[in-house]
């Protein structure tokens, strides 16, 4: 790869590969995006791919899979939390059955005490820096019932393609918040990140003053929508209720 | 001599809440055993005790049955579009800081369609108060299931009886970065009356979770009672205690109600990071003035 | 093909616009509804709600009206006939997601129960003022179809009729319903599923190498496919060529016809179909001096106008709108070469009449009959207008506002008053 490339084309590279070493049938699995990827990417994966208005990935992925149940949807969302954060909160809530792999290239100028070497004419909107806190996404997700929710960087390639393997083997809303800035970083990552599994969700916050915290956060179980939805009117209505398969 | 009793006879029967209130739009159009009008009466009480400038307090309401609570307060009321009080009332604040401003919605406004602006506002810690009067139902649309709704009860669109599991307020409101949640029900005034006037003292993001009998539609479809049945059962199930972990918050069906205050931290408000921001903005860009020159 | 007998709830019911929506849906073999409860079109969701486990159908109230359309979308590539219910407000949030199914072709349905507006209006009250937003409410170019029925049978029947146009023609279609129509109860007779035809998906029966997505049959439509099936789909609402690919800057610059045609044919799809799309009811249009078009619980209202009218002496023909879009504008302009005018009554203060007077080139006259919703006309008013036009001997240019008694008694007396100051 060009050291150009964007860092979101090692994200969709990470789940070529998690997709190959995956016991999982590939017309099964339906990658639904609000990031226009370029066909060039999309068609050596073999699976079907939607794109979505931004922000509304994840309805889209909601309706897909109750559309039809059997698919094994994953949303490759660029807005997670700015126009689809309500999205994403009630979707966990439900414990929707979808993968969400969040291509996160927030800007963040400054971390560990180090300046990103970002070039300023990428953020020309702030070039005085910005002041706003950005979320801690992992706490967000854990916070509303995410079964599965990883960190990684997109230098982390390998560690990345095994949570997506895992994920996609994985019933319930899981979340991998991938960052991968639009610039030639992956050193920066590679000094400035550090990998702690189970973490708690309170203190992955990516703040000034300490290293990037990736890893596997959360791994447990929790009934999805549809188990919700059979259990329930079963019970209601009897034998004479039609079980959705999955 | 007659003239002066008539004046006195008036006088006494006039309510201290008169002030506060639109009198010409009185009576309201909430049902008998409705929580929302004991909500209006503890924050009218809060802020008696808190002594405002009454023409500097913002009221913002959504749609639904507490959204019309603008409607009956005598400040300045906004009764904005479904689920946007909160951006409605961020745009006021930062418009004029110095007003202060209270959004006054329901669990369905505020968590379902506003849940974005809610947690954003969260983090960015917008100097306001956020009372969020919840009933576990969407009723003045006729009673259907709401994000708050717990499992299994019955509402018209979940006839069957829910099973989404509901959001927790305070939790979400805690993850998202609120500086003070607490949460009362409508029978516990007095404590409700206290928690506002503490939010309102605190600077950033308050939230102040109400719950409250809904008995048009909650507690009859579920068949749970009156208003007063469902405020029996408060007083028999809610526990009061401070400090809680918003994880233990959540709410099941005729189970338990915790309440009391869960967080009350400090963070710089939207407005602390915006000035610091631009007095730095400031210098640089005097700098590259002054390097112009 | 016959619609399932499992799907129809054939019989004799008394029940509101509303619940027929929800059955007639449900008749059509829609399983899959995503709404928001939005005052009035609530009875419609909760009402295919109870049905739905019955026929296999999912129901879901998503977070907001955005989650909604969203759903409905995704839902619809996963090969279930797929719809949503709601408002005027609702409908505004809808927007973005609507032109996303009109650029990616997705067939649904939207039912939209009108009520008073802008804004939250009068939430429990009939409106007509949404008709314009169905046609242009999203950005850039496309089409849909919208239908506008006038009570709670044809609620059942045009949803069948609804997603019929939806499948055939792979493109939005939206039921303008209204308040009035969808909270009046009234007889609805439901037939044996042997006498209900609907239209199936028009799936891609080729060899799947050699499937192109917006590759059109004859009619300028494309047979459809669904996830998962192998296809490696690959969807996008850039615009895109025939692949679905986008197309690049330089392709669009060098104003390629054959990559950037793509939304000619979303517009042209519908329109050189027209033919065949466009439903309307007239009555004695032949010899007609006036003629009343109308659409929707108006053309019930004027009815009673038409009858007055005719026995006093004016020969009033009629024009009822089944499809508000496409809008019969051949047909207008055949009409208006042959009447002194026009009357058409509309809930709102002018949307459909400015159509007529646009197809009319000026040949006959237009009166409007405004009304600013929350009920329904006088028909004295409409019957007022029938009479004007049949009198006026001046041509107008432009559309005249009929002043209704309601206008008068509200709004004349301080109009005068404000002119007056």
């Amino acid at each position: 790869m060009k050291a150009e490339e964007k860092n979101t084309e090692l994200v969709v590279s990470a789940f070529h590969d998690a997709l190959e070493r995956t016991p999982i049938e590939k017309t099964r699995v339906c990658m639904v995006s609000d990031i226009p990827f370029p066909p060039r990417l999309i068609r050596p994966l073999g699976v079907d791919f939607f794109h979505t208005t931004r922000g509304r990935a994840i309805p889209f992925a909601t309706g897909m899979k109750l559309g039809n149940p059997k698919l094994k949807v994953v949303v490759f969302i660029g807005d997670l939390v700015t126009l689809g954060g309500n999205h994403f909160v009630h979707a966990g809530r439900r414990n929707m059955d979808i993968l969400i792999i969040c291509v996160n290239d927030s800007i963040y100028t400054r971390i560990a005490g180090e300046e990103l070497p970002v070039k300023l004419e990428r953020i020309r909107f702030s070039s005085y820096g910005s002041f706003e806190e950005s979320f801690n996404i992992p706490h967000l997700a854990n916070s509303c019932g995410a079964v599965y929710i990883a960190r990684w960087t997109a230098l982390h390639k390998e560690e990345l393609s095994g949570s997506i393997s895992y994920a996609l083997q994985k019933n319930g809303f899981s979340l991998i918040d991938v960052l991968s800035q639009k610039s030639d970083i992956l050193e920066f990552y590679h000094t400035n990140s550090e990998v702690r599994e189970e973490e708690d969700t309170n203190n992955v916050a990516i703040t000034e003053d300490k290293k990037i915290i990736v890893g596997k956060f959360i791994d447990r179980q929790r009934p999805t929508f549809i188990d919700s939805y059979n259990k329930q009117l079963s019970r209601v209505m009897g034998d004479k209720f039609v079980k959705i398969e999955v | 001599m007659e003239a002066s009793k008539t004046l006195t006879i008036e006088k006494e029967q006039r309510h201290p809440m008169d002030e506060l209130l639109r009198m010409d739009r009185i009576p309201h159009i909430w049902c008998p055993g409705c929580g929302i009008g004991a909500a209006v009466s503890a924050f009218a009480a809060a802020l008696e005790k808190l002594e405002f400038d009454l023409d500097k307090v913002c009221v913002v309401s959504g749609i639904g049955c507490t959204g019309r609570v603008a409607g009956y307060i005598k400040l300045d009321s906004f009764h904005t579009t479904h689920g946007r009080a909160i951006p409605f009332a961020t745009g006021i604040k930062l418009g004029n800081p110095d007003l202060k401003v209270v959004v006054f919605s329901g669990d369905g406004d505020l968590v379902s369609i506003g849940g974005n602006h809610f947690i954003h506002a969260a983090r960015r810690n917008i100097d306001m108060v956020v009372i969020c009067v919840n009933n576990f139902i969407y009723a003045m649309t006729g009673g259907q299931v709401a994000p708050t709704t717990p499992i299994p009860a019955y509402t018209t669109t979940s006839p069957f009886g829910n099973f989404e599991p509901p959001s927790n307020i305070p939790r979400l409101a805690e993850a998202a970065g609120a500086v003070y949640v607490a949460r009362w029900t409508a029978l516990h005034l007095r404590r409700l009356t206290e928690s506002i006037v503490e939010a309102f003292q605190r600077p950033g993001f308050s939230v102040v979770e109400v719950i409250s009998p809904c008995s048009m539609y909650y507690s009859r479809i579920n068949k749970l009672g009156e208003g007063i049945d469902m405020l029996r059962f408060y007083h028999d199930n809610a526990i009061i205690r401070h400090g809680e972990p918003t994880e233990n918050l959540d709410i099941d069906y005729q189970k338990q109600i915790i309440i009391g205050r869960f967080v009350d931290r400090e963070r710089p408000t939207f407005m602390d990071s915006y000035r610091k921001w631009l007095s730095g903005a400031e210098s640089i860009s005097k700098e590259k003035v002054d390097e112009k020159n | 093909m016959k619609a399932n007998p499992e799907d129809v709830f054939t019989g004799v019911y008394y029940i509101d616009g509303d619940v027929a929506c929800a059955y007639g849906a449900i008749a059509a073999g829609c399983k899959f509804l995503a709404g928001y409860p939005i005052t009035p079109s609530t009875e419609a969701a909760e009402a295919f709600v109870r049905r739905a486990p019955e026929v296999g159908a999912l129901f879901i109230q998503m977070e907001d009206e955005l989650g909604s359309i969203a759903a409905v979308l995704g839902a619809a590539w996963a090969g279930k006939k797929a719809m949503t219910i709601t408002s005027g407000p609702g409908f505004s949030l809808m927007m973005e997601n609507i032109g996303l199914g009109a650029a990616l072709e997705i067939p649904f349905v939207i039912i939209n129960i009108q009520r008073g507006g802008p804004s939250t209006g009068v939430p429990t009250r009939t409106g007509q003022a949404d008709i314009m937003q169905s046609r242009w409410g999203s950005h850039g170019d496309y089409e849909v179809i919208a239908l506008s029925p006038d009570s709670p049978q044809e609620s059942f029947e045009f949803m069948i009729k609804a997603f019929n146009l939806a499948e055939r023609y792979r493109c939005p279609v939206m039921l303008m319903s209204d308040e009035c129509v969808g909270h009046m109860t009234e007889k609805v007779v439901i037939p044996p599923a042997s006498e209900i035809e609907i239209e199936p998906r028009r799936f891609y029966k080729g060899p799947k190498e050699d499937y192109i997505p917006y590759k059109r049959e004859s009619d300028l439509v494309s047979p459809i496919v669904k996830a998962g099936d192998g296809y490696n789909l690959y969807i996008i609402g850039l615009t895109h060529d025939e692949r679905g690919y986008p197309i690049s800057d330089e392709e669009a610059l060098k104003k390629d016809l054959d990559k950037i045609s793509t939304n000619r044919y979303l517009v042209d799809k519908i329109r050189k179909n027209r033919d065949d799309i466009i439903e309307v009811v007239e009555d004695q249009i032949d010899g007609a001096e006036v003629v009343v078009v109308s659409y929707g619980i108006t053309s019930r209202v004027a009815l009673k106008a038409i009858e007055q009218a005719r026995s006093d002496g004016i020969k009033v023909g009629s024009l009822r709108l089944i499809t508000v879009w496409p809008f019969p504008e051949k047909r207008i302009e055949e009409i208006a070469a042959r009447v002194k005018g026009f009357v058409v009554p509309e809930i709102n203060y002018g949307q459909v009449a400015f159509e007529v007077d646009r197809c009319s080139h000026g040949e006959a006259n237009v009166i409007l009959v405004p009304h600013g919703g929350a009920s329904v006309h006088d028909p004295k008013d409409i019957l007022g207008a029938i009479h004007r036009v049949a009198s006026e001997k001046k041509r107008y240019e432009n559309v005249i506002e009929y002043t209704t008694g309601l206008e008068m008694s509200v709004f004349g007396k301080r109009l005068a008053e404000i002119a007056r100051k």
